[in-house]
């Protein structure tokens, strides 16, 4: 006896059909309730969820840029996709293992149509993940100073890392009946990703680089968006594309052999495949022209700002940041003597972008008389290194000459750039590399940094804690001799009436 | 009677071993009994009615559906409620999740109509108040009632029971035979059984196969008629007898062909079927 087709009349067999697809979506349904409520899912989308928190606790503070909140959200899903590509495979094998097959060959359903309702059934779990990742970009673009662009490729990285993983454990149980697949599939994964991370060299056209879900940078700056040079959205493609051919694949080889799935499959390869071609081509020229610009000479892409005698010049994005500069720089100059606190300052933002994100480079100092250079980054320890940026400019007349400084100078820059805080001392322990409050250490800035002698250290300290209203005035009328080339720092010392160190200065 | 399900020369080898030779058989509404030895065919048979298995020559219809075609075995499908021997379940579903997924699997696709179909077989087999507990905490009577609901769920036209008292104890046994006789008013029902008992109790009808054949189709009546004049009491068990044994009272039962002057006895189902499964030339009724 063998199956012979027969068409049956065309109004039943459309009939069939709708009933036919109505039970794949009732089932995907099912399914997909099964899965979200499996306990390793459940488990992953809770350590997933304290993960965002663990990341976005600092948001707002920080006043993050949205080209890196939309990248940050990448890594996270990668548990629940773990989850969810172990779960769908047993779910997938569930009727075998537990010897319903016999009953459930002869229902009408067929395999295949299983099998899509299998596929269909991670697509919760990735639109929960695209839930959360909204979520915690949400936060990011809700936070307070949040500035720049979000990438939507770069957000959908996340869900369909999701439903790659939930298709590839469909497509597994399909061709290996056996529950042990799935985690040798993962080992696989994970020695693959070492490899491919071995023989990419991190250059922007490494094609094999972009073939792993989730793409890390070299750096962790943050560039204009327009900088960035992330095929974004070619990778969603090609991710997207891909686990459509794994769900395509899985069908077919369930013998849903239609000429629908077929040119699906087809449609499939197709888009996995362009994606594929597009995100490993190289960085445009334009792309690379710009960067080099924006490094060499921004003044070109920058728009400018005045707050009150000084101007503020940033790359569009952070314009709205200016206002915020100009108040530190306002309260650092407040506090200068002499010609200083009138001082026409000139705040530009610099970025080393010529690299991408494949690659650090060191902002070199501005040699311009009165130039202050800000990054890309604010908040925490930012605020007073670009305060101490400031107040080196204000005492050294330049960047390039603060870098060499050697002298008692060194106290005056770093109470100008700390006595208007609120908790001077915490600011002091932040703004220094090796989070300390006495012996000698680096002062960071936005370009080469500074270096502070352990006398100096004291001598500061003492005037932080003796507070702005009694120091400040001194600062103003020693001014000329504070701010003198070769000052020592037990001169400085004894002008603002604290007690003087013991010795020359010695600088590392 | 009213023909649902006929069969006509179904034959199955599995290598050289005949499953099924050359089996012809019609069904009409109630419920049949397969009785037969263990190997005689009767899982096959069943397996190929229900479309889990296809036949090497032969063919049958159910319900006007020929599943020799891929329409027809949807058809089949649609009308088909299958009870497999010793019947898989997912233990971590609920008994309603079970029947639901049964259902959807059945292409029942409305989900309000659909769950109150599923409530109404689990009330059917009088599992309603267990409906919300996990399978692997319910009994093995309950587990066999949870997998007689998921065949009953869609109203099935036709309904394929193999051996579904096997493992449960009399008083499950005698709850199940209610659900079936139930199961059978306005159905075909083709039950497979080792049990002898259940269908004198349940089937209209009795069809005995041995060696993937049919031996008998008929009434329970006219299978134990088989064994009138066959039965006989004596005090010791007769050596020419086919089968003999020791009953309650004390007295001997044998069967086979009396001696002259045996104290012939009543003879039961079992005793036809013991008859027809000895006598290999016994003629198939039509």
């Amino acid at each position: 006896m063998s199956a012979v087709l027969e068409k049956a009349p065309p109004a039943e067999r459309a009939d069939e059909q709708r009933r036919s697809r109505s039970a794949v979506l009732a089932l995907a349904l099912f399914e997909a309730r099964k899965l979200l409520l499996r306990l390793p899912v459940l488990a992953m989308f809770v350590l997933y969820v304290a993960w965002i928190g663990w990341t976005m606790r600092d948001a707002w503070t920080t006043f993050p840029a949205l080209q890196d909140v939309d990248r940050a959200t990448q890594t996270g899903p990668l548990l629940p996709a773990l989850a969810v590509l172990l779960c769908a495979n047993q779910a997938v094998l569930r009727s075998r293992r537990q010897d319903t097959d016999r009953h459930f060959d002869v229902l009408v359903l067929e395999p295949w149509r299983r099998t899509v309702a299998f596929a269909l059934s991670v697509v919760p779990a990735a639109g929960l993940t695209a839930l959360l990742v909204a979520a915690q970009f949400t936060w990011g673009v809700i936070a307070p100073g949040s500035v720049g662009h979000g990438s939507v490729g770069e957000l959908l990285v996340g869900p369909l890392t999701v439903l790659l993983a939930g298709t590839a454990g469909v497509l597994l149980a399909r061709v290996v009946r056996s529950p042990f697949a799935a985690p040798m599939l993962l080992v696989l994964a994970f020695f693959s990703t070492l490899f491919l991370g071995a023989i990419s060299t991190g250059s922007d056209g490494s094609a094999t680089r972009w073939l792993v879900p989730v793409i890390g940078d070299a750096s962790s700056k943050t560039l204009p968006s327009d900088l960035l040079g992330r095929p974004a959205v070619w990778h969603a493609l090609y991710l997207f594309g891909l686990a459509l051919t794994l769900a395509l694949a899985a069908v077919l080889v369930n013998g849903g052999r239609t000429k629908t799935v077929a040119a699906a499959l087809v449609v499939a390869v197709g888009l996995g495949t362009w994606g594929a071609v597009g995100q490993a081509a190289k960085v445009s020229k334009s792309t690379t022209d710009a960067r080099v610009l924006a490094t060499l000479n921004p003044a070109k892409v920058q728009s400018c700002a005045r707050h009150g005698n000084s101007t503020y010049c940033a790359f569009p994005e952070w314009m709205p940041r200016t206002g915020t500069w100009a108040e530190v720089a306002d309260h650092v100059q407040s506090l200068a003597g002499g010609t200083a606190a009138q001082e026409k300052l000139l705040v530009r933002q610099r970025v080393d972008a010529r690299y991408g994100m494949d690659g650090d480079g060191a902002i070199e100092p501005s040699t311009t008389p009165y130039q202050v250079t800000v990054g890309t980054r604010w908040g925490g320890p930012r605020v007073p290194e670009f305060a101490a940026a400031v107040s080196s400019v204000l005492v050294t007349g330049s960047e390039k000459a603060s870098g060499s400084l050697c002298d008692g100078r060194m106290v005056t820059i770093m109470w100008l750039a700390l006595g208007w805080q609120s908790d001077p001392l915490t600011q002091l322990r932040a703004v220094r590399l090796d989070d300390s409050v006495s012996g000698s250490a680096i002062v960071l800035s936005p370009t080469n940094p500074m270096s502070m002698t352990a006398e100096q250290t004291t001598v500061v300290r003492e005037l932080l804690t003796a507070g702005k209203v009694t120091v400040a005035p001194k600062v103003k009328a020693h001014w000329a001799e504070l701010t003198a080339p070769k000052v020592t720092t037990a001169k400085v010392a004894e002008l603002l009436g604290v007690k003087a160190p013991a010795g020359a200065d010695k600088c590392v | 009677m009213t023909t649902t399900v006929s069969a006509a020369g179904l034959s199955l080898r599995y290598g050289s071993t005949h499953a099924l030779d050359d089996v012809s058989l019609r069904l009409g509404e109630g419920v049949t009994g397969l009785l037969g030895p263990n190997g005689a065919g009767k899982t096959t048979l069943l397996r190929v009615l229900a479309t889990a298995l296809p036949a090497d020559s032969g063919a049958f219809t159910v319900l006007g559906h020929d599943p020799g075609t891929t329409a027809g075995r949807q058809a089949v499908r649609r009308v088909l409620g299958y009870l497999p021997q010793t019947p898989g379940f997912h233990p971590d579903f609920t008994a309603f999740e079970f029947v639901d997924y049964v259902a959807i699997l059945k292409e029942l696709t409305d989900r309000g109509g659909r769950h109150r179909e599923v409530r109404r077989v689990l009330e059917e087999v009088d599992l309603s108040d267990v409906r919300g507990k996990r399978i692997k905490k319910l009994s093995g009577g309950m587990r066999q009632r949870v997998a007689l609901a998921a065949a009953l769920v869609g109203d099935p036209g036709f309904l394929v029971l193999d051996e579904p008292t096997v493992g449960l104890d009399p008083e499950q046994r005698m709850r199940f035979r209610e659900l079936i006789a139930r199961a059978g008013e306005g159905r075909t029902v083709l039950l497979s059984t080792h049990q002898t008992e259940d269908v004198a109790m349940l089937c209209h009808r009795v069809v005995v196969m041995a060696g993937g054949t049919v031996r008998f189709d008929g009434t329970p009546a006219e299978l134990t008629a088989r064994a009138a004049g066959r039965v006989w009491s004596g005090t010791e068990r007769d050596p020419a007898a086919m089968a003999g044994w020791r009953t309650g009272l004390g007295a001997f039962r044998n069967v086979g062909d009396p001696p002259p002057g045996a104290e012939l006895v009543e003879p039961t189902l079992e005793d036809g079927y013991l008859i027809t499964l000895d006598g290999m030339a016994a003629e198939v009724a039509a």
